[in-house]
Formats: C-alpha cells, structure tokens, sequence
C-alpha cells in the first residue's frame, strides 16, 4: 500500500472521518428508535453532530484539585483507542484495513480503554459523584468483560481462528452462528449493552443518583471525545457481532440492514427495564452472564472435538 | 405471576402509531372555550366600581377615572402580572369584563408591549392622590 | 373510631389532667396547658395512642391591635405568643393551647418522646424565635443561611419595613457538616440542585462505599413567604394565593382555604358547588398520582414507563383544562362557591376521557407489580413498619402503604365526600412496591368516584355571595391532598384579610418517613425512598417572607460583571 492509501485508510475511509460520522448516525438511530419505542418524536438527524460540535466550541473548565494532565487528555486516549480498534474490523462490510493474527484480543482490549478512561478520569477529580461513578463503572466492567470475551471467543473456536476478517469470511460460508450459539450471542449482545453503559446497565452514569458519574466535571472539548468515543464503540460493536453472529458481513448493504436490526434489538433492550442497581449488575453478569457464556463455550468444544459438522 | 419486559406490547405498539408529541408551534392548538386568554374590558359597561382592581391577586389592573359624568376611564391591564385566574371577572357585577380564550399567544420581548391601556390614554388622567 | 367516642375518651383524659377544657366545635376540644404539664400530656396521648401529632401553630397575639402591628417600638402590654398542638384522631381534633409570654418565650421540647416533631418545632424557634428547649443543634431548617439572626418572619412586628430598618446582626454561621476522614466515607450531597430533585432540597448522605450511614436535610431554597403575605392581603385574593403553595395539588390548597374561610364566617357553599370542588380534587388526585408514576418510574431508570404515563396524564389535563379553563392553576374555587359549572356536554367529555385513561390505569398496575425489573427495584426496599407509621403521624399513601388505616376522606369526610363514600386503599407490605401500588389503586378508585360525582350531581347554584369582611373566629380544616393529608388553620380577627394562616402540608409530615429509612440502604435507593413520600418542596417552603434590604455579600449585576472579569482576567495571564 503506498503511503498515501494508508494515511487515508487511517484518516478518511474506512478509519477516522469515516468511523466518525458512523458514530454519529448510529447515535441519531438509536436515539430516534428509542424515542419511537416510547412514542416520542426525538432528535433530527444532525442532533448527534450538533451536540460535538456545541460542546467543542464550549470552555473546557479543568476543575481545582485534578490533575490537568491526565483530566485532558483521558479522552483523547479513550477516543484514539475507539478509532483504533475501528481498523480491525470489517467495517462497512469491507476488508479491515489491519490485521494480523490475534487482532480479535487487540480490539477487545481497544473496545475496553474507554471504560478504564472513564474510571481513571472519574477517580482524578474529587468530586462526590465522579467518585462513585468511577468505582461503578470499573466494578461493571469486570462483570461484564469476561462474559462479554467469551462470548466473543465461541465464533473464534469455531472459525479456528483469532484473526476478525477470517472469523467474518468464515461466518459467511457457514450457517448463522445466532442458530448454532445463541447464548453467545445473548451474552454478546447484552454485553455490548453493558459496555456502552445503555440502559438498564446504566449504573455508573445513573442521573437521579450520581448527576453524570465519572464524567461529572467534564464539559467542553473533554465530554465531545468521551461521548464520540462512546458512539464509535457502539458502530464497531454492532459490526463486531454482526460479523460474527449474523452470517458475517460481505458488503455494505448486508453490513446496513444486519447492524441496523441489531440496533433495533438493543433500542427495543434499552426501553423495557428498569435500572438496576450496580449489585445487581454484577450479581446478574457473574451469577447468569458469565455461566451462559462457559455453558455455550463448553457445547461448542464437545461438538467441535467430536465432530459434529457446525 | 412475574413478568420481564412487561411493556413490550407497549412498545413495539408504538413503533407503528404516530408519536404522540404536538409540534407545537408548527401545528395549531385549538384552546377549549374555558380557556382564559387576555383580558377584555368593555368600556359601554363599566361602572367605575373599582371591585376588579380590590379584588386582583396580582395588582394586575390599574383604574384611573379621567371624568366620570362623561364616562370617561383609563383601565390599565398589565398582561405580565396577570395571573389568569379569572376573579375580576366574577367580581365585576356590570359584567364589562371577559377572558376570552382568542387572545393567548402572549409572548414577546420587551416589557412596554405587556401594558394593555384600554379606554383614554393615562397621561390624560389627573395624578392620583391615593 | 367514631366522632363520639374519641370525644368521650378526651373528656375523660382531660379530668385525669386536671385541666380547663372546651369545645369550639362539635369534633374539637380544646385544652389549656401549661409549660409544666405539656410534656406529661403529649407522653400520656401518645403513649394511649389516642391520636397522632398533626401540625403545631403558633400565632403571635396582641389582643388590642388585632391583625394590625402596634406602634414603633411599643408593644402592647397584653402581647403574647400562643402555640397550638393539635392532635388528631378519626374526626376528631384535640388542640392543646399554651401561652408564652412576649419576652423570652420558650417552650420545652417535645422530641424527645415525638422525633418527627421536631421539623415543626424547629419551623417555630426559625420563624417566631421561640425557643425550643432541648432541640438538638442544627443549622437552619428553612431560612436561608443568610437571614440576619434575631429577626423573626412570622411575628407580627415584622414588616417590609422592618426589614429594611434591621440592623443586621450577622448571621449564625452554617452549620458545619461532621466528615468523617476514614478512608472510604464520605458526604455524598444530593441537592440543591440535582437531577433527581425535581424542585430544589439539599441532604448529606454519608455513605460507606455504597451504604448510607446518615442523612442530614435542608429545606427552604424555595421559600416565598406565603403564611406571611397572606396576612397582608385580602381574604378573597389568598384564594388564589394558596392555590401557588403548590403547582401539583393546587386546587386542594384553595380548595382547604376556602373551607376553612366559609366555616369561620358560617356559610357554605351550596351542595352543586362541594360536588364539583370535590369532581376537581379526584380529577387533580389522578393527575398528580399519574405525574407521580412517572417520576418514580425515572428515578428508577424505567423512563419507558416514565413517558408513558405522562402522556396519558395528558388526558386528564386536557379534561381539566376543558372543565376549567387551565392545566395547572385551575383557580375554580371562589369563597362561597365554584366559577365553572360542569354542564352535560363536559360531563360526557371527562367520562370518554376517564373510558381512554381507564385501562391504561390498569395496565400500569399490571405492570407495577408484576415486571421483574420493576420490583427489583421496589420490592422490600425502604420498609417502614405499621406501628412507626402510625406513631410518626406520617400522612397519606405512605401511610396507607404502612397498612394505618387512615384517610380524612373515609375518617372526617369534608365538602361532599359524605355523599360520595371512598373505599380507601391500603396495603400490608410497607415497602416501597406497596406505596406504589396504594398510588396506582388509587388512581382507579378516583376514577370511579368521578364517575359517582358526574353520575349525581347534585342541582342547585354553582356559588352565594360572600362578604369582604370575616367575622372573628377560627377554623381547622383537614383535606386528603393527592400527597397526604393536609392541615389549615385559619383565623380571622374581624378584618379584611386573615390573622393567621397555617398550613401545615404533606410532605412535611412525611420527611419523618425519610429520616428513620433512609439509613443502611444502597446510595441508589435513596432516590426512590424520597420520591416514595412524592415530596413536593414548594409545599414545605411556603412559609417565609424573603425580602431582604441591602446587604454586603450580595453581588449585582456589576459586581457580577466586574468579578467575572478579573477571573478570566487573571486566566489569561
């Protein structure tokens, strides 16, 4: 690849603007879905774009007592890391544009700096609810992440191998692995949930208790990248468990239609249940989560070992 | 008998019916005929009796009577400080006074526009003592 | 309990006291005490459980200058402070009346054997400068922090005037919130402005990691001063200034006031006006029962559910605005009557609406206490026996939730309630699921009662004449707001406008509740036991006047300018 087909695989398409303005449209989707689901009219379609580009304008206030380093640039890594992760994966339905064997466990722990930045930045300021917030979402994400990876891992087994682009080649000549595993996908699905802290899982960034959880004191320049950060990771999550689940994703319109149906299950997820409490996250993911996960893990290495064609 | 997602019918109900918000003020909302809108002040019936001004909760009316024989009065409504409560209304035994419910889009943007002077201008009135 | 027999067992306490008693109306008693036999008494009447502590008024009372102040500086020789304790049981009203001198009035504590009496007393010591012996120390309750010291809202030497002429004494200090420096505890601050307060209020929780181990409360942030301001103004234009106690249950509020103003003058309003004021108050019960939901429902994170309810809360705002002419402020009350009538055509409107609104009452009910995620979060939390509810005087849902059998409605039915019977709702499990259910049940049986009021509406005027004057005399006047029951004192001295109005709301019987559950549960539950009393600040901040004359400390518009100047001036160096 000449060196200036990279800086636009990085920059332009499928990385960088491109992974942007996905973000950004899968923000609107979900919004817009969730606010039909409760039969409101919700956001014009340039809201999410609205709402990064107010609060770049905006001052970013540093608060007293933190430290400035790492208040400022905690989103950056947590932003960098998303649209890195971005490259890995089939994205628009197209060859990745990086692999390498392995890439799957590089994406997975890509996908999971967010939430470590988030509690890092939660756990700088002194603020009452940041503090509270961080200690949620840190303690969320090791109720989740283990379940989530091994729900992850089940099409990887099966596809024999780590690398994602061969996992999406192989889920494309074979049949549809939410028939074959579909506790995996359950476990994937609402772990996806829980990493972007949608509701029910949303705990750590609970307004009627804890304001905005870690991300409290953060306004300006600093919540825009925490919160594209958060819309890139829902793009390449949906991605990932389509290409994975969903008979892998061999062009844009398939890549179009199989994220857009999962968005639709995850808004529809999103609008029928109650917060539950950060006890109850971790009790429902360690006590039901992480046991469906092994469970289908298990299945599948007996199948594989004896034979059973899959 | 414990459900999960027990509004789901609810929901994917709402996925097929028009949402339920109205885009006011991109649609037009039609007032029921109790509405109280601004307050009217019909000049043929008043009587000078005052019991609209004693009566306001919000000092909302100013009376000031430039020539009684003449019938000649000043009724000064501050639209800002009404509270729309409809009192002066019942308090008035002449009956000159109304709340239509025609007059409700009230919002502006300076203060001047929200003193309402019906009857004589008030530059024409004599100071008042009280 | 019936009217007869609670009024036989209080004669018959008040021989083994020893003191003078009288009764001004047929389900009232009431009795002189002194400081010496106050606390043997209130001990005795809740130790027999005759009754509970509903609200304590104090008035400030100059017998020569009526509800005018006395002259600059002269205060009159027979000037005394008197403090009513009124206690309740089923329709009957026992008030135990103490007479404090002008100078260095004091009374002892009665939270020492009440503890939810001491949010009313300490609403005394702030707003009349009685003081409370045996209060535990606090900052303020309800005034602002910065409300000079010795100067005295409610007493009737208190003027604008005054205020502007006092000179300021500095204020107490805040009080200082004890923090514990062990490692993993600390002051977790819900308010004054937070997104679960939906009107401002301010607690220190202290938490252990996700445990709460204390909670401290502040009111007051919206004080407007109403009892105060409603001595200076006309009987007729209080109407509506009760009514803004609160923007919730505020035709109960007018709804009280004017009740309470037609028994001290002795006319009532005619029956086709109690029928409707009655129609209007279940018709404002499911709105603000509705409204309740949903904010429940957010607290708890279902904002589904939240949205759902309201809009079909829609629905009864627009029959309200139908019937009424508003959404909020229905101002249909006039003393001696109603301004609107409810005619055929808008009697029919409100049964279409109540036939849409109906089932979807019941599928809220089904779904309050069926779905799993729900209950999880509702179910067991924050419990709250029978016998504290019942001990604590707390009002309402709340504690018709706590299984007391409870409801002024049903006890000492009030305006056309006697002609309309309530089957009150209670429930035995006392958490927080079963206050949500009490709510929800009682949303279908106001449905019906407006049914029963359309269905017999009595004939007749809609509203008599009523004078400008009020003779002298008192009232006491209960309603059951959507929230709990609520309390009037109303006293006139003869004049234009009242000698004294008390209100004593809901929500401030309810903070009892608050205070004793809170303690021991998880950081997140917090939220939805406050909700659970359906608090309503500006029902507990009525009571003050502030006005205030020119201070330092207080930054104008240039000041305000000039400061945000020399910070980003100092910024940018």
């Amino acid at each position: 690849m000449s060196t200036f087909l990279i800086i636009v695989t990085y920059l332009i398409f499928p990385g960088g603007l491109f992974v942007v303005a996905g973000g950004l449209v899968y923000e609107y989707a979900d919004r817009k879905l969730v606010a039909r689901f409760q039969n409101r009219v919700g956001p014009r379609w340039f809201q999410p774009l609205a709402d990064f580009v107010k609060l770049l304008v905006k001052e970013e206030i540093v608060p007293a007592g933190v430290n400035a380093g790492l208040f400022v640039w905690l989103p950056v890594a947590a932003l960098a890391a998303a649209l890195a992760a971005a490259l890995y994966v089939p994205m628009a339905g197209l060859r990745p544009s990086w692999s390498f064997n392995g890439d799957l466990i590089a994406t997975v722990y890509l996908l999971m700096m967010m939430t470590l930045c988030i509690g890092v930045a939660g756990a700088n300021t002194s603020d009452r609810f940041s503090l509270v917030g961080a200690v949620r979402a840190l303690t969320q994400l090791f109720a989740y992440e283990a379940p989530f990876l091994l729900a992850l891992l089940g099409p990887a087994i099966l596809a024999g191998s780590w690398r994602i682009s061969e996992i999406n080649g192989y889920a494309q000549g074979h049949l549809w692995m939410i028939v074959t595993q579909p506790l995996g996908f359950l476990v994937a699905l609402v772990g996806l949930m829980g990493k972007l802290e949608l509701p029910p899982f949303d705990a750590p960034e609970a307004e009627t208790e804890i304001v905005s959880g870690a991300l409290t004191e953060y306004s300006g320049r600093g919540l825009a990248f925490f919160r594209l950060g958060r819309d890139i990771e829902l793009f390449i999550g949906l991605t990932l468990i389509s290409a994975f689940y969903l008979g892998g994703l061999a062009n844009p319109l398939q890549f179009l239609v199989k994220t857009l149906v999962l968005l639709l299950v995850t808004a529809g997820l999103q609008s029928l249940f109650a917060r539950l409490r950060i006890d109850q996250t971790v009790g429902l993911w360690w006590r039901i989560g992480a046991l469906l996960a092994l469970v289908q893990l298990l299945i599948l290495v007996i199948l594989k070992t004896s034979g059973v064609p899959l | 008998m414990m459900h999960i997602g027990s509004m789901t019918g609810d929901i994917l109900a709402s996925f097929f019916r028009k949402v339920f918000t109205e885009r006011y003020p991109y649609t037009a909302r039609t007032v029921p005929e109790r509405a109280r809108g601004k307050l009217a002040w019909d000049a043929a019936k008043c009587d000078a009796c005052r019991f609209c001004v004693r009566d306001c909760p919000a000092h909302a009316i100013e009376f000031r009577v430039i020539d009684k024989a003449a019938k000649k009065y000043s009724f000064i409504y501050h639209e800002d400080r009404c509270i729309y409560c409809g009192q002066c209304v019942v308090s008035c035994p002449e009956g000159a006074l109304s709340m239509p419910n025609k007059d409700w889009h009230l919002a502006s943007t300076s203060r001047e526009s929200f003193v309402v002077t019906y009857g004589e201008k008030a530059e024409n009135a004599p100071s008042k003592g009280d | 309990m019936s009217l007869v027999t609670s009024m036989e067992s209080i004669s018959e306490l008040a021989k083994s006291w020893d003191t003078h008693a009288v009764s001004p109306a047929e389900n009232r008693y009431d009795i002189v005490v002194t400081r010496g036999n106050l606390l043997t008494i209130v001990a005795e009447l809740l130790r027999t459980r005759w009754g509970f502590l509903t609200a304590i008024t104090a008035r400030d009372v100059s017998t020569a200058s009526g509800s005018a102040p006395g002259k600059e500086g002269e205060i009159p020789a027979d000037r005394h402070f008197e403090i009513y304790y009124h206690f309740c049981r089923g329709p009957a009203v026992l008030t135990l009346r103490l007479s404090l001198p002008h100078e260095k009035p004091s009374v002892p504590s009665i939270c020492g054997i009440l503890p939810s009496a001491s949010i009313q007393e300490r609403e005394l010591a702030e707003t009349f400068g009685i003081e409370v012996e045996g209060l535990p120390k606090a900052g303020r309750l309800f005034l602002s922090d910065d409300w000079p010291a010795g100067l005295y809202p409610l007493r009737k030497d208190t003027t604008p005037q005054s205020i502007r002429d006092f000179t300021a004494v500095a204020p107490p200090p805040p009080a200082t919130v004890e923090n514990d420096a062990t490692p993993g505890k600390f002051t977790v601050p819900i308010g004054p402005q937070h997104p679960a307060l939906k009107e401002p209020a301010h607690f220190e929780l202290n938490v252990d990691g996700e445990i709460v181990t204390g909670v401290s409360l502040r009111l007051g942030y919206v004080h407007r001063g109403i009892e105060k301001a409603a001595e200076g103004r006309p009987w007729v234009q209080n109407l509506y200034l009760m009514e803004r106690v609160c923007g919730i249950c505020s035709h109960i509020h007018s709804m009280a006031y004017a009740l309470g103003v037609e028994t001290v003058a002795g006319i009532a309003a005619p029956p086709r006006a109690q029928a409707i004021r009655v129609l209007i108050a279940e018709m404002e019960r499911i709105h603000s029962h509705l409204l309740w939901l949903g904010v429940a429902a957010h607290e708890a994170g279902f904002d589904t559910l939240f949205m759902y309810t309201w809009r079909d809360r829609e629905t009864i705002m627009d029959l309200l605005e139908q019937v009424t002419g508003n959404r909020v402020n229905y101002s249909v009350n006039l003393l001696g009557g109603v301004k609107y009538d409810v005619d055929p055509s808008r009697a029919d409107a409100i049964r279409r609406g109540l036939d849409r609104l109906e089932p979807r009452i019941n599928h809220y009910l089904g779904i309050v206490t069926t779905d799993e995620s729900f209950l999880r979060r509702t179910r067991g939390i924050g419990v709250f026996s029978t016998d504290q509810a019942d001990f604590l005087g707390v009002v309402g849902p709340t504690l018709r939730a706590s299984n007391v059998h409870r409801d002024v409605r049903v006890d000492a039915p009030y305006s056309a309630y006697r002609d309309f019977p309530v089957t009150p709702v209670y429930d035995d499990a006392c958490d927080l699921a079963a206050r949500v259910t009490v709510r929800v049940k009682e949303l279908q049986e106001s449905c019906r009662l407006v049914r029963a009021v359309l269905d017999a509406l009595p004939p007749g005027d809609r509203a008599v004449d009523f004078p400008r004057r009020v003779p002298e005399g008192e009232a006491i006047i209960r309603v059951e707001a959507p929230r709990g029951e609520l309390f009037y004192y109303v006293r006139s001295a003869g004049g234009i406008s009242p000698d004294r109005v008390k209100i004593r709301t809901p929500s401030l019987a309810n903070w009892a509740y608050v205070m004793s559950v809170a303690v021991g549960h998880k950081l997140a539950d917090i939220p939805m036991i406050v909700v659970g009393i359906d608090p309503c600040f500006s029902c507990n901040d009525r009571t003050f006047l502030i006005r205030q004359g020119d201070r330092k400390g207080i930054l104008g518009w240039d000041d305000l300018r000039r400061y945000a100047m020399q910070r980003y001036g100092r910024r940018a160096e």
